[in-house]
């Protein structure tokens, strides 16, 4: 699915009664089957535009233009509802939509297979590691086989070498599925490591800074040079970014 | 795991489970032997006599039926009273959490309603429904001279005991949906749920645990209340009621009788709605 913003504004009102801009504006352009991450320091509104994307916030002012399908979302924390065992999580957004129960099913145990946890699929969240609850969150996202996939950090509560195997699971899940993805996260490494394209976003309000497509080939090694160069030339952009923030 | 490691394993929980209930028996024991000890000086009936009443439950006692009648009528009126507590609360508090307009509608009347004790509205429920039983209202009139449980049920203490039951069933209910962590929505949101859906599903399961602790506060209250009216004009039947008659016959056997059952009943209720609590797992939706 492509995607386009088109000044996008966003305003908060603080407590005191005075207005905050969050976003904007921003303008940007997604290509149908792009990775694309966001990445940029905490609190640089990088949720707020993913939320804005689901819907489930609206902008100030400017435009989305989002092309028709289906959605997958992956919250930070998993967000899996610890009543329900993980296959009736993943089977939650078919069974939304209305799709009946044998089919449902069957999709959730195919892409639970997909993730490694079809032998799981009887427990409950609670009972699983939190890479595990990550998997089935991913799977909750993928299940419906969306259009557009929007991930908010979803790696970032677990350790590093799980994160890096959760990567690497994505990230061929994504292309089998050629899924357009929509990453949100402020680890340059797991972006370098991810993305077709980073665009990497300042706060106050939150901006885009940098917009760039990777050359770098699959599959990447993280301990090749042009690899690390990369991520380098990410990190200064990034402390420019934090320089910029504490002497304001 | 073998058989007999089975039983074993079966042997050793059920040790424990009697040896976690038996520091709780000093105090009663202390209580009873007392009792048993100086009741010759005391003006109450020595415990045997309590007992001989208990071991002959179905006996006709002070004319006014058996203790298991009377025990009978007050389980089955505190279950119909609470039934429509239930059946009513829920859904109102269910809507009351999860809608603003609706719970800004009725705040004020339930706010106002729920301090309200429910015994203080037995005098005008009586006014108002006098003493028609569930025999006048199926219209089984041909019933209404025999002794039938039917006849005892009236309508004006089902009234105050759904009034006893309904605000914590409402409240608990309500902070329930209110308490559901708003991420779980807004999951269900971004992945395509519909507004019922989320009710059905969302919001329902994630309250489930408080709504059950409602219903338990209101069996509680339901059991407290029907004690009280029973004691009050109105009927002429119920365990409250026999407790207050055999106190003007100066029957203390029986009335001490009474008042055990009454207690014992009580710790069923709430002991046995947790264990189902537990059973169920409702535990489950409390985050880990």
């Amino acid at each position: 699915m492509s995607l386009a913003f088109i000044k996008l504004e966003k305003s908060y009102s603080a407590p005191s009664g005075k207005s905050f801009k969050v976003l904007g504006p921003i303008d940007l352009t997604v290509k149908n089957g792009e990775f694309v991450c966001l990445l940029g320091p905490t609190g640089c509104g990088k949720t707020t535009l993913l939320r804005i994307i689901s819907g489930l916030e609206q902008a100030d002012s400017g435009k989305i233009n989002r092309g028709a399908g289906r959605l997958g979302y992956v919250f930070q924390q998993g967000a899996l509802f610890p009543w329900m065992n993980i296959e009736s999580n993943v089977m939650f957004p078919l069974k939304a939509t209305g799709m009946a129960g044998s089919l449902c099913r069957l999709k959730a145990e195919e892409i639970l297979d997909l993730v490694g946890l079809y032998e799981f699929r009887k427990s409950f969240p609670h009972e699983l590691s939190g890479g595990m609850q990550q998997r089935t969150a991913l799977a909750r996202g993928l299940v419906t086989g969306p259009d557009l996939l929007l991930l908010d950090e979803p790696f970032a509560s677990l350790d590093t070498r799980t994160g890096i195997n959760l990567q690497e699971m994505l990230r061929n899940l994504c292309r089998k599925l050629s899924t357009t993805v929509i990453f949100v996260t402020h680890n340059i490494e797991e972006a370098v490591y991810l993305s077709d394209r980073i665009v990497v976003m300042g706060h106050r309000p939150g901006r885009i800074v940098r917009d760039e497509s990777l050359s770098l080939e699959w599959p990447r090694n993280r301990l090749s040079s042009t690899f690390t160069e990369v991520l380098l030339s990410f990190r200064q952009t990034f402390e420019e970014l934090v320089d910029l923030s504490i002497s304001s | 795991m073998s058989r007999l490691a089975l039983r074993k394993k079966v042997r050793t929980d059920l040790r424990q489970r009697v040896q976690s209930l038996l520091p709780g028996l000093v105090i009663p024991t202390l209580l009873l032997s007392l009792w048993f000890f100086f009741n010759s000086r005391s003006i109450l009936p020595a415990p045997g006599a309590v007992l001989d009443v208990l071991l002959d439950p179905s006996a006709d006692l002070l004319s006014c039926g058996s203790l298991f009648w009377n025990t009978g009528v007050s389980l089955i009126r505190v279950l119909l009273g609470l039934s429509i507590a239930i059946m009513l609360g829920t859904p109102i508090g269910f809507l009351m959490g999860a809608s603003n307009r609706f719970r800004h509608f009725t705040s004020l009347i339930t706010e106002l309603a729920r301090p309200l004790s429910p015994i203080a509205l037995l005098p005008l429920s009586i006014i108002i429904f006098k003493d028609t039983s569930f025999t006048e209202v199926l219209g089984l009139n041909h019933l209404k001279y025999s002794r039938n449980i039917l006849n005892e049920l009236q309508i004006g203490m089902i009234f105050i005991l759904a009034w006893g039951g309904i605000f914590p069933v409402i409240l608990e209910t309500m902070h329930g949906v209110r308490g559901v962590r708003k991420v779980y929505i807004e999951a269900a949101r971004v992945l395509g749920a519909g507004r019922m859906f989320i009710f059905k599903h969302v919001l329902f399961p994630a309250s489930l645990p408080d709504i059950f602790a409602g219903y338990r506060m209101a069996v509680g209250r339901c059991w407290m209340v029907i004690i009280a009216a029973e004691m009050l004009p109105g009927t002429n039947s119920g365990i409250g009621y026999m407790l207050r008659y055999s106190y003007q016959l100066s029957r203390l056997d029986v009335m001490l009788a009474c008042i055990f059952i009454i207690a014992v009943i009580g710790l069923v209720f709430s002991r046995g709605l947790e264990l189902l609590g537990e059973k169920w797992l409702l535990l489950r939706a409390r985050e880990r």
